[in-house]
């Protein structure tokens, strides 16, 4: 059973950061459930979870950082997607710098990894925050000329992009839904 | 929250402006005129038709003249989105926007830039189960303008059905099922949040084979 987490505040948002997420697991025949951020969850219960992304206005979610804590513990497989990216560099002690990236950019990938296999990938961007420096604990995949838009928890299968790759790097999603 | 729907007269436009409805409260629709058809950005609505269906639903329409190019088409942008959040209140914006990352990157940064949500509650759905939520929920929905081969001529004129979901459905290897590229473009005589229906009186079609227009000379409101 797969977890997408809203990170929505409005729940119109949801149809456009978390709908498509659902769509594409229905796709691959997975089961999933849908909680939203401020609603405290036992991960465990969840082989995967996707924390999916939300309005470029909506920064609500980052009250509710320690709703996420437990992440820090959680044996399974995370997916963060820029609100999600968010906060798993936060709860990883990790700073975001305003970074505003709206639209399609050039992605580079810098380091091998599962779920994005090719060197250079066109990815669609909307956030105004992102990181900068990777702490010891997140270890940078891709770059969008000097953002780290995508990192690996070090030791973990945890992921986050800050890019939204259900727009035009669904594979990425397919791929984390198909990780063993 | 207070929104407004940037608003086409067409089947998307309409249907983003049905789901917002039921959470927000719209304000306004705002229609962007562009000069001609080459627009970029918006579709080419016409204007007389648009506020018939502003009166329909009961709601102002505050509308600006954009010229065809980008940079002219973002400044009118602004400059609607002002004057909407000005007169109205608006905190956030409605789009139809499906699957085009141009259109919605552009209306994404516009947003940001005046300090408004922005919403596409259509955003990378499946276009062809849209068509079919349209007809569930009682759209009615003419095409107004196809623009290439395979869509004919014929197909202008003709109400949204079953039918041409199914035609879609089974061309969308060759044309975008929403046409949001510009394949075909549409109007909305009805759908739940219209008081009235529009009824189209006096028509025609002009154009050839597969670049054909539909042209309104007549329409009013009827009772539903």
């Amino acid at each position: 059973m797969i977890l997408l987490i809203s990170t929505c505040k409005y729940s119109l948002s949801e149809e456009e950061f978390v709908e498509p997420i659902a769509a594409i697991v229905r796709e691959t025949g997975c089961k999933y459930s849908i909680r939203r951020y401020y609603e405290k969850v036992n991960f465990s219960e969840f082989d995967k979870i996707i924390i999916c992304g939300t309005a470029l206005k909506d920064f609500n979610y980052l009250k509710y950082l320690s709703n996420f804590k437990p992440l820090l513990n959680y044996s399974g497989k995370v997916l963060g997607i820029c609100a999600g990216y968010h906060i798993l560099a936060k709860i990883h002690g990790a700073s975001l710098s305003k970074v505003e990236k709206i639209g399609v950019y050039e992605v580079k990938v810098v380091k091998e990894n599962p779920l994005l296999d090719k060197k250079v990938v066109r990815a669609y961007f909307l956030h105004t925050l992102a990181l900068t420096e990777a702490n010891s604990f997140l270890e940078p995949i891709a770059f969008q000329d000097r953002e780290i838009c995508m990192f690996r928890v070090r030791g973990k299968d945890f992921y986050g992009t800050a890019f939204y790759p259900e727009v035009l790097n669904k594979e990425v999603i397919v791929k984390f839904i198909e990780l063993k | 929250m207070k929104v407004c729907v940037l608003y086409s007269g067409g089947k998307d436009s309409n249907l983003a402006l049905l789901k917002a409805s039921r959470v927000f409260d719209v304000v306004c629709l705002v229609t962007l005129i562009p000069r001609s058809e080459a627009s970029y950005l918006f579709h080419y609505p016409a204007v007389n038709l648009v506020e018939l269906q502003a009166k329909a639903l009961e709601l102002p329409l505050v509308k600006e003249l954009t010229p065809d190019e980008e940079e002219g088409g973002l400044i009118a942008l602004k400059n609607v989105l002002m004057k909407a959040k000005k007169i109205y209140g608006v905190e956030g914006v409605v789009t139809g926007a499906i699957r085009s990352t141009y259109q919605a990157s552009r209306f994404q940064k516009t947003c940001w830039d005046l300090d408004l949500w922005c919403f596409n509650p259509l955003w990378l759905k499946d276009e062809v189960s849209l068509l079919r939520e349209m007809l569930t929920e009682g759209f009615k929905v003419v095409f107004t303008r196809v623009a290439g081969y395979p869509l004919r001529k014929s197909l202008v004129g003709s109400l949204l059905d079953e039918n041409t979901v199914r035609f879609f459905e089974k061309i969308r290897q060759y044309v975008n099922p929403s046409g949001e590229g510009g394949e075909y473009e549409t109007f909305v005589l009805d759908m739940p949040l219209f008081k009235k229906r529009i009824e189209l009186l006096e028509y025609e079609v002009v154009g050839s084979d597969y670049d054909a227009t539909l042209i309104v000379k007549k329409a009013r409101l009827t009772k539903k």
